[in-house]
């Protein structure tokens, strides 16, 4: 339609979304699994018990009305619900599409093909951390990578959507290559992503055995790049070391160059979830992003969702992020990558600092190198 | 039963006002998505099968200052490619 026409009621001018386009929900906090490095799994701050489906029901209501687009049903592990397709009829009823994050292991035949006769889902994503069984169930137990991989032809058999996420540990960085040949090339999957078990939950338990060090970091990095560029496009990441590598390889080409600031450098600017993006936990309290499962915004149900989207200070706060500059923090100062650096995911740089204003220390290009990392 | 000249909305596509202006179509059956701006939303929301073109083309000249020529003939552009994408049928004729 013509731009040049002017609305008489006037136009809204904030970046922020009026209400949020997708919304994820731990709808459940039970799982089949206990990873070593779950993320949502021991956080002292979350109370672990399921709502009723009516609770959930009439929350997708609300979304509903707001015109929500996207529902993540998240976890624990979201098959386990028994009651799961009347909740997922609440989210069609509202004319909404909705996605899992699931370890895999519980989708039969029967849901397979309830999801697919829905029309409105968008896709499972699957963990799958090893190219065998040795691997994967390092971390995930017994008998969880051949239970995935079923629940992954299953899937495939129907018709359903697979997105396959590859979480990068001690025990599999060694394995890259042999994961990305199985699921690119024996399973046929189009892509995948990767991100790296971070300091959360039960990790911080078994930090000493899960999470990479920096040698291991290095290979990851310089394993995940030589991939990504054979797979050409097939490989993604949005955390974790292939999305550290592809970062700090620009941030050090601009710091050799003398390259202007980027666009995006020199503030806390990496995270723009908070615009268009919320949580809720399983115990219906509603937080802005799973990561940052204890900025207790409000209750379902009790409290309603476009108050807290549009009021909440704290989610104002997190928006605002964007403007704290770098060079403010005693742990910046003299960094010569400050025009260059976003500072990274405020939940990690919470899990690490216990600020969540604050650059995430685990993707600080400058830290790595002074602890034996390189950039080649 | 006939169809009308009259267009309707199609129930299942979701009307989302964003920031700047902008408002999304969005199809939650095929998951398609039509960004559109003010006068779009308005169109959008007269198309409940009781209006022709011609009537909804009037209405905006009603509610927006600065109106081109054009318009009549933008409106049945953009009501076309909404019909082509499933976003609107015709109303029948009702007995
Ligand atoms: S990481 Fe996922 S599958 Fe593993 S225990 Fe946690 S919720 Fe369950
Ligand atoms: S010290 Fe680390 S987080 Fe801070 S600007 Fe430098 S690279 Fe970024």
């Amino acid at each position: 339609m013509p731009q040049k026409l002017k609305d008489k009621t006037g136009p809204a001018v904030s970046r922020v979304m009026r209400t949020p386009r997708s919304v994820t929900v731990e709808i459940t906090a039970r799982c089949n699994l206990r990873c070593r490095y779950c993320y949502f799994f021991n956080n002292p701050v979350v109370e672990y018990r399921d709502l009723p489906a009516d609770e959930w029901l009439k929350f997708f209501d609300e979304l509903g009305s707001l015109g929500v687009m996207e529902v993540i049903l998240a976890g624990g592990e979201p098959f386990i619900r028994e009651d799961l397709r009347l909740l997922i009829d609440g989210i069609v009823r509202n004319r909404m599409r909705f996605a899992f994050l699931s370890n895999g292991g519980l989708i039969s035949d029967e849901t397979a093909t309830f999801l697919a006769g829905t029309g409105r889902c968008d896709y499972v994503q699957v963990s799958v951390d090893g190219s065998c069984a040795e691997v994967h169930d390092s971390c995930r137990g017994k008998g969880s990578f051949d239970a995935a991989i079923r629940g992954i032809r299953t899937l495939q058999r129907h018709g359903v959507g697979v997105a396959v996420r590859a979480t990068i540990h001690r025990s599999n960085v060694h394995d890259l290559e042999n994961i990305a040949h199985f699921l690119l090339d024996e399973l046929g999957l189009p892509d995948f992503g990767t991100n790296a078990a971070g300091y959360m939950g039960s990790c911080r338990g078994n930090a000493d055995d899960v999470l990479l060090n920096i040698v291991e970091r290095k290979e990851a990095m310089a394993t995940l790049l030589r991939l990504a560029a054979k797979y050409d496009g097939r490989i993604s990441a949005n955390a974790g070391p292939l999305a550290d590598g592809r970062m700090w390889h620009r941030m050090e080409e601009a710091r050799t160059q003398n390259a202007p600031a980027f666009n995006n450098g020199g503030h806390l600017t990496a995270c723009g979830c908070t615009y268009s993006k919320i949580a809720v936990r399983a115990d219906g309290v509603i937080i802005p992003c799973s990561m940052l499962a204890h900025l207790e915004l409000g209750r379902i149900n009790h409290d309603s969702l476009a108050e807290i989207w549009n009021n909440s200070p704290v989610l104002n706060q997190l928006r605002n992020r964007h403007t704290i500059p770098l060079s403010g923090f005693e742990f910046c100062a003299g960094c010569s990558y400050i025009p260059y650096c976003t500072g990274n995911c405020p939940g990690l740089a919470y899990a690490l600092t216990g600020i969540v204003d604050h650059p995430s220390p685990d993707a600080c290009l400058r830290r790595f190198l002074k602890e034996g990392g390189t950039i080649e | 039963m006939n169809q009308t000249d009259r267009p309707i909305a199609n129930s299942i596509v979701v009307l989302r006002e964003e920031f700047d202006d902008w408002a999304v179509l969005f199809n939650s059956d095929t998951a398609d998505a039509v960004g559109t701006n003010p006068v779009g939303v308005a169109v959008w929301k007269l198309m409940n099968g009781k209006r022709s073109i011609e009537d909804i083309v009037s209405q905006i000249r009603k509610s927006f200052g600065d109106v081109p020529e054009a318009v009549s003939k933008e409106i049945c552009t953009f009501v076309n490619t909404l019909a082509d994408n499933g976003f609107v049928g015709l109303a029948l004729e009702s007995k």
